[in-house]
């Protein structure tokens, strides 16, 4: 099923390192930049690259959260992994 | 793209509307003034939970309030219906000179309810026949725009918002007005913010509105950081505070802040400004229209049905089955950045060419089922 499909994610600024899942078919496992990690829902996020703990999660070209473990490319990125800025 | 036209008002402001106000100063009136509506076609009733025997600064708002909608640019003429003979004079001389029919009449100057119904019919019909305003084209530089969101999901920040700020940005660039409010969704923003107000003094006017909300929010016994994103934000993909409340600043495009205002303060310059309102939409609105405010754009993820009855409000959504199942509610599909059928600025261009044909008289949405409210917050218990 679905042979070949790309799940669609949309990247707002071109410095962030997360894209949105804008696409219902949790069961693909590729965008066309690389795989998705299964399951993840429509309006989540996943990673565009490998982010390493500690390092910066960038949405809107904004660091929007802090990695509190490695992400590998195409993983779900959400409040598992990611905790909010220091003040 | 199809032009904009508006009603150019002896102070200089420019309405997308030229709306029958027919007005009611305190909720007494309220059902006089239903009644003197309904035999007008085109009268737009306005009446709101407005009372006496305010305390402190309330009622005096009350009364800038209702003073600010007749004069609103939208208003071509007012009919303001009142209880008493005193306060019916007082509005008299607060409205004389004003460039724009209004008759004011109080109901203990009549004698029965029939009479008195039949004379406000009359007075509205001479209000309306005496217009005459004439729409002429405007320019970007005419449109002060009110900005709000509702029903938010992961779709809002990432096309209905963003479709707004783009064509924000090119409102602002042409010399016009936009506001932003609900302060406490800029909780979280303040880095955001502050990188967009060079002006030091106003940097600190907007982080102290959004400090004194954060106060009262915790004196009420919440932590609003530790609160949001809420459940719901966050089982639909957002992760942290700084990304929802990016989603909900986004729609302000991305030029400077050049003002701040107090709740249903007007701006004394064109430009983008923040003014300090409380969250709840119709309150949040009825403090941008107060400002002054000609059009409203309204960013939608799940359906809400928010509007303000003076000034268009125009409906953009994101969503594609929100748009699928209220397509008679929504004016503005913006889905289609999402399936990547329209960019941004193609998205920009249709919100302007939905406010030009609104401008010429075509209905929006909202207007179309004669939604939305005047509402204003109260501050004190009434007497």
């Amino acid at each position: 099923m679905h042979e070949g499909e790309f799940r669609r994610v949309l990247v707002v600024d071109a410095g962030d390192n997360v894209g949105t899942l804008i696409d219902d078919r949790t069961d693909l496992l590729a965008h066309s930049g690389g795989p998705v990690e299964a399951g993840v829902p429509y309006g989540h996020k996943i990673a565009l690259q490998d982010i390493a703990c500690g390092g910066e999660v960038i949405k809107y070209g904004v660091t929007i959260g802090t990695a509190t473990k490695p992400i590998a490319a195409g993983a779900h990125v959400h409040v598992h992994n990611v905790s909010e800025l220091d003040e | 793209m199809s032009t904009l036209e508006g009603y150019v008002r002896p102070d200089g402001r420019v309405g997308l509307r030229n709306h029958a106000l027919v007005l009611s100063t305190v909720a007494l009136a309220n059902r006089w003034a239903e009644l003197t509506a309904a035999g007008h076609e085109d009268a737009l009733l306005v009446t709101g939970e407005t009372i006496r025997g305010g305390r402190g600064g309330d009622m005096p708002a009350q009364q800038e309030l209702l003073d600010a909608l007749v004069r609103h640019p939208n208003t071509g003429c007012a009919l303001v219906l009142t209880q008493d003979p005193i306060s019916a004079e007082t509005l008299r001389n607060a409205f004389a000179g004003l460039g724009k029919p209004v008759e004011v009449l109080a109901l203990l100057d009549q004698d029965g309810m029939e009479r008195a119904v039949h004379r406000s019919r009359e007075a509205l019909g001479k209000l309306i026949s005496a217009g005459g305003a004439k729409r002429q084209p405007i320019g970007l530089e005419h449109l002060s725009i009110a900005l709000e969101c509702g029903g938010s999901d992961p779709t809002s920040a990432l096309a209905s918002n963003a479709a707004i700020g783009r064509f924000v940005d090119r409102v602002i660039d042409a010399g016009g007005t936009a506001m932003i409010s609900e302060t406490v969704e800029f909780i979280g923003a303040e880095e955001i913010v502050s990188k967009r107000t060079p002006d030091p003094d106003l940097r600190q006017r907007i982080l102290d509105f959004i400090r004194t909300r954060e106060v009262w929010h915790s004196e009420d016994g919440e932590d609003y950081r530790g609160v949001n994103p809420t459940a719901e934000n966050i089982a639909g993909g957002l992760t942290t505070l700084v990304e929802k409340s990016l989603g909900a600043v986004a729609k302000s495009g991305t030029r400077d802040f050049v003002g701040a205002l107090a709740y249903g303060e007007r701006p004394s310059r064109s430009g983008l400004h923040f003014m300090d309102t409380p969250f709840f939409t119709p309150l949040s609105l009825t403090g941008m229209v107060q400002g002054g405010c000609n059009v409203v754009l309204f960013g939608l993820g799940q359906f809400n049905p928010s509007a303000n009855p003076l000034v268009p409000t125009i409906k953009v959504c994101g969503n594609e089955k929100t748009v699928a199942n209220w397509r008679d509610a929504i004016d503005i599909d913006a889905s289609t950045l999402l399936t990547g059928a329209q960019d941004l600025d193609g998205l920009a261009d249709t919100i302007q060419s939905t406010i030009a044909d609104c401008s010429r008289g075509a209905l929006c949405a909202a207007e179309r089922w004669r939604e939305g409210q005047i509402f204003f917050p109260r501050e004190s218990a009434p007497l």
